[in-house]
């Protein structure tokens, strides 16, 4: 066993683990973040892209270990992570009174109908986020290659483009309204891997 | 903006609750050891070594099985083939006895305390196998030198079935004016829901109920199968489910590790969790398609078809499971005249044992298979014989006047209206344009080809007597509807919640469904063969009116007017003179508070349909475009009218239908099953089966038209399996017809780059 100090969601955790866990196992059997699926063994799938230092992971394809230090965002900080912004919805009605606000690639995930079965979409929603953090303002063909390390079994990526397109447009919207550049977070980009894509 | 299915806002941040998602106080973990082998006798297994690590609990065996007199895994229904011959079986046992017959097949389980321990000890499981012949496909499982996998499956020939008239089809035959035949190919697949099978059981000793969370389609189905399987009563067995990540087919019923989990559950006294990997997964989990069709056509002078004739070939795979026999006789023949006025229809077909995973029921089990044979004969002869296809098919079809039609094989076609809706669809794909397009396409070095496919499917009967539902007035104002039918992306929370909500005039949201709760017993189908909406959907619009019924007299109390004065009327029950009036809701909450308990609310009621199949159709029409130097196929333009009946959520059916076509698209492009001559999986992970990404379906329009049916009470036809079924005929007809252009003849699916450049070659 060896320990890992990382940040996730913005909260400082230490866990114990063996070396080979895999950064997924991690978080969903220590940190209780079952938002993130496993859908495959061999990073095809895409289910498991979380953010470590802003940039899309598949966490099946990093060990828990090289995760030290760094900051991972899962799909369940994404909506706690949004706490201003015109396009950012409530949490539609049937909610349980939390005053998380979606981010607006949840939101457009929703008002698209860009997910049935929802296994896939924590993973889909954190590559889209990625990828329009890089590009506010993608073309078809870079939503598609953005998108091009996730698997949908259900929707037939129709619907998760025009989601990504819309959630776009209410991004650069809300930035024009708050008069920031795009692209422009804090994170630190410098990355120890990738993961494949 | 505004759609909002009732299961997004858990889904989209990170609050669903997967089966894998479940951990329980004190568990164990459960690994598989499996077959290395497609076929060999089982000498020994040697448990000693894993059981000598700590922390291993136990390592489940065929003895186990035996000991705790469970039986083998369901094997279909008991069909009758030609000369009223029964159906020969060969049942699959939850452990391999003394023999294996596919790779992948389960040998043996270990517990062990963590997940990575039990995985560990499964390499210390010393399984001595003694290698047999291999008939790893259908041509070699039919040799005369076959290996024989079943003893009492002679020839390993399963059932040899036939329907229809052979006498009036070959003398049809015999009169014809022209005749052509086609084989056409649908290759083995893989479902491959996303969400990896998965299960977390407990005993719980309190009640003497045995919980297990699984994804299924169907609470009742899987309940009483696992009963079944284990010897116990259903009333023993609990099944949970909130999420489900997709099912397509697979998960009407247990694997074999749903029994194992409940043996350990209940003779270790702890809770058990076995998740599955994908790499297992590509064996362990029940195939589908492995079907070959023989088509053959007869036309009269004036070129209608006077008879089609189908010689089938199954592949069952190493065991008969589940709906194997089913698809390749039955489903195949329901529709085998597909949307044309035939008088003469007959087919056989052959099921065949091969030393592959067993087949089962894939979106659509048959109906895509005999939509794409259909419409691949129909297009073949107007290819062969210079007819225009649309007026070939217009000529054919049978008319709106002449329904309701019964097939020369004694199906009821209750309604439709074919002609319009390949009209609509031929105005949606711009047909008439094509010729430019295709121009456009050779001059940047692309052979462009269109399809059309027309498809008619049998949604599905259901097996269970009747659809009940019921509901429960909670005291916070909110109703609670309760079925057994089983979510795994279809929107039922929404649906549902949107009949019942437009019918009481009350607003959606303040509707929840819960699918499969124990303490309703309430008896219905599953999610399967496209029926939800129609048949669990028709019995809430059948509760709205019990409800209502129920209401009126405590509304008149309250009104202080006689019941019979009373009107019900946008959420609202009225007096006659409508002077005075209360909200339905306002009207349960006031009752509420009379009661301690939601049970007892008066109005809480339950209402039942008894429907069958309907006939959803519709036509699909695509255009592909193929790169000669690289055999790169693209679908480029994808039009579908699908007549449904009556639409209620028209976004909920454009999300079915894209994902039905994208499946299809999936298999005429991307996926293929690939074994080699010993039965070893080539194609077993997602790096070897290719999956449509995103991107696979793009240029696409989705239109309906409603010719609503009597048979249910929606007016609704199944939609969730009708998009393979447009889409495989209509991909490949764009194929065969983009290489018609280049002066190519046909090929099988998939086209791949690698399989149609190679064909290009030729």
């Amino acid at each position: 066993m060896g320990k890992v100090t990382f940040t996730v969601n913005g909260s400082v955790s230490t866990i114990d683990v063996e070396p080979r866990t895999l950064l997924a196992d991690a978080l969903r059997d220590e940190l209780g973040l079952t938002g993130t699926h496993i859908g495959c063994d061999t990073s095809q799938c895409g289910c498991c892209t979380v953010r470590m230092n802003g940039s899309a992971v598949k966490s099946c394809t990093l060990l828990a270990v090289q995760a030290e230090g760094s900051q991972i965002d899962t799909i369940e900080g994404l909506s706690a992570a949004q706490t201003s912004g015109n396009a950012a919805a409530q949490v539609p009605d049937n909610s349980d009174a939390q005053a998380k606000r979606l981010h607006p690639v949840q939101q457009a995930f929703s008002t698209c109908h860009a997910l049935q079965c929802g296994f896939c979409t924590p993973g889909m929603i954190m590559a889209a986020v990625e990828l329009l953090d890089q590009n506010p303002d993608p073309g078809d063909a870079e939503i598609r290659e953005g998108l091009s390390g996730n698997l949908c079994r259900c929707t037939g990526y129709v619907n998760i483009e025009n989601a990504v397109k819309e959630a776009a447009a209410m991004m650069r919207s809300e930035r024009v309204a708050a008069g920031t550049p795009a692209g422009g977070t804090a994170i630190d980009r410098e990355l120890p891997s990738r993961g494949s894509r | 903006m505004g759609f909002s299915r009732h299961e997004d806002k858990r889904l989209i941040t990170g609050g669903g609750k997967f089966s894998a998602d479940w951990n329980l106080p004190g568990q164990l973990h459960a690994y598989m050891v499996r077959s290395l082998h497609a076929h060999a006798k089982v000498l020994s297994v040697d448990t000693t070594a894993a059981l000598a690590m700590e922390g291993v609990v136990a390592v489940l065996t065929a003895a186990d099985v035996t000991a705790a007199r469970m039986t083998t895994m369901p094997s279909g229904p008991d069909l009758k083939g030609i000369d009223d011959v029964g159906i020969n079986k060969g049942p699959m046992p939850i452990l391999a006895i003394d023999r294996v017959r596919f790779v992948g097949q389960p040998i043996a389980m270990v517990i062990g305390e963590s997940a990575n321990l039990a995985r560990d000890a499964s390499e210390q499981v010393h399984v001595t196998y003694e290698e047999l012949p291999v008939a790893a496909s259908v041509a070699s499982a039919l040799a005369e030198d076959a290996p024989q996998l079943h003893p009492n499956v002679p020839g390993n020939v399963s059932l040899q079935f036939e329907s229809g008239d052979a006498a009036a089809t070959a003398a049809a035959f015999a009169s014809a004016a022209k005749t052509t035949s086609l084989t056409i190919k649908s290759q083995r697949l893989y479902g491959a829901p996303l969400e990896p099978r998965a299960l977390v059981v407990d005993h719980d000793r309190a009640r003497g109920v045995t919980v297990v969370r699984t994804p299924t389609q169907g609470m009742l189905g899987m309940r009483a199968s696992l009963a079944a399987l284990t010897g116990l009563g259903v009333d023993d067995l609990e099944i949970v489910a909130q999420d489900v990540g997709g099912s397509f087919g697979l998960r009407g019923g247990p694997a074999p590790e749903h029994a194992l989990l409940v043996l350990a559950a209940r003779r270790f006294g702890k809770p058990i969790k076995w998740v599955s990997n994908r790499s297992e997964l590509f064996t362990a989990e029940l195939h589908g398609r492995a079907l070959t069709l023989k088509g053959e056509i007869a036309l009269d002078a004036e070129n209608r078809i006077t008879a089609i004739r189908f010689e089938d070939t199954v592949d069952l795979g190493a065991y008969n499971c589940y709906f194997g026999g089913f698809i390749g006789t039955n489903n195949l023949a329901v529709t085998m005249g597909g949307a044309y006025r035939v008088p003469a229809l007959y087919m056989t077909s052959n099921l065949v044992l091969t030393n592959q995973s067993p087949v089962s029921a894939y979106r659509g089990a048959g109906r895509p298979d005999i939509a794409f044979a259909i419409e691949r004969l129909v297009e073949h002869a107007a290819s062969e014989f210079d007819f225009d296809p649309v007026e070939f098919r217009k000529l054919n079809f049978v008319p709106a006047d002449a329904f309701p039609y019964t097939t020369a094989n004694g199906t009821v076609y209750d309604c439709g209206d074919f002609h319009t809706v390949l009209d609509k669809a031929l105005t949606l794909a711009d047909y008439k344009n094509f010729s430019i397009r295709r121009k456009q396409s050779e001059a940047n070095g692309k052979l462009r080809g269109i399809g059309i496919g027309y498809y008619v499917e049998k949604s599905g009967a259901g097996g269970a007597p009747k659809d009940e539902v019921s509901c429960r007035f909670n005291a916070d104002g909110t109703l609670t509807l309760f079925a057994v039918s089983g979510p795994s992306g279809q929107g039922h929370e929404t649906a549902y919640a949107q009949i019942v909500g437009e019918g009481l005039g009350i607003k959606p949201s303040l509707i929840n469904y819960v699918a499969g709760d124990p303490g309703r017993a309430l008896v219905g189908n599953g999610t399967g063969g496209s029926r939800s909406l129609y048949g669990t959907g028709s019995a809430f619009k059948n509760l709205v009116q019990e409800i209502i019924k129920k209401a009126q007299p405590l509304a008149a109390q309250a009104l202080h007017v006689e019941p019979g004065d009373v009107v019900f009327a946008g959420g609202r029950f009225l007096g006659r003179n409508g002077a005075k009036g209360i909200d339905l809701m306002e009207l349960a909450e006031r009752q509420a508070q009379l009661h301690d308990a939601a049970e007892d609310h008066p109005i809480n009621c339950s209402a039942e349909t008894v429907t069958g199949a309907n006939f959803p159709n519709g036509c699909h029409i695509a255009e592909v475009e193929i790169d000669r130097d690289t055999g790169d196929t693209e679908v480029v333009k994808y039009s579908a009218v699908d007549e449904l009946g009556n639409v209620l959520s028209p976004v909920l059916v454009r999300g079915q239908v894209h994902g039905g076509v994208v499946q299809g698209i999936g298999q005429a492009l991307l996926e293929e099953m690939i074994y080699d001559d010993t039965g070893q999986l080539l194609s077993g992970s997602f790096m070897d089966y290719a999956m449509p990404r995103a991107g696979a379906l793009i240029n696409v329009q989705s239109d309906t038209h409603s010719v609503p049916t009597e048979l249910n009470e929606l007016g609704s036809k199944g939609v969730g399996e009708s998009g393979c079924s447009g889409s495989l005929p209509c991909v490949s007809n764009a194929m065969m017809s983009a290489l018609r252009s280049g002066g190519f003849g046909p090929m099988d699916m998939p086209y791949s780059p690698h399989r149609v450049w190679q064909h290009l070659q030729k």
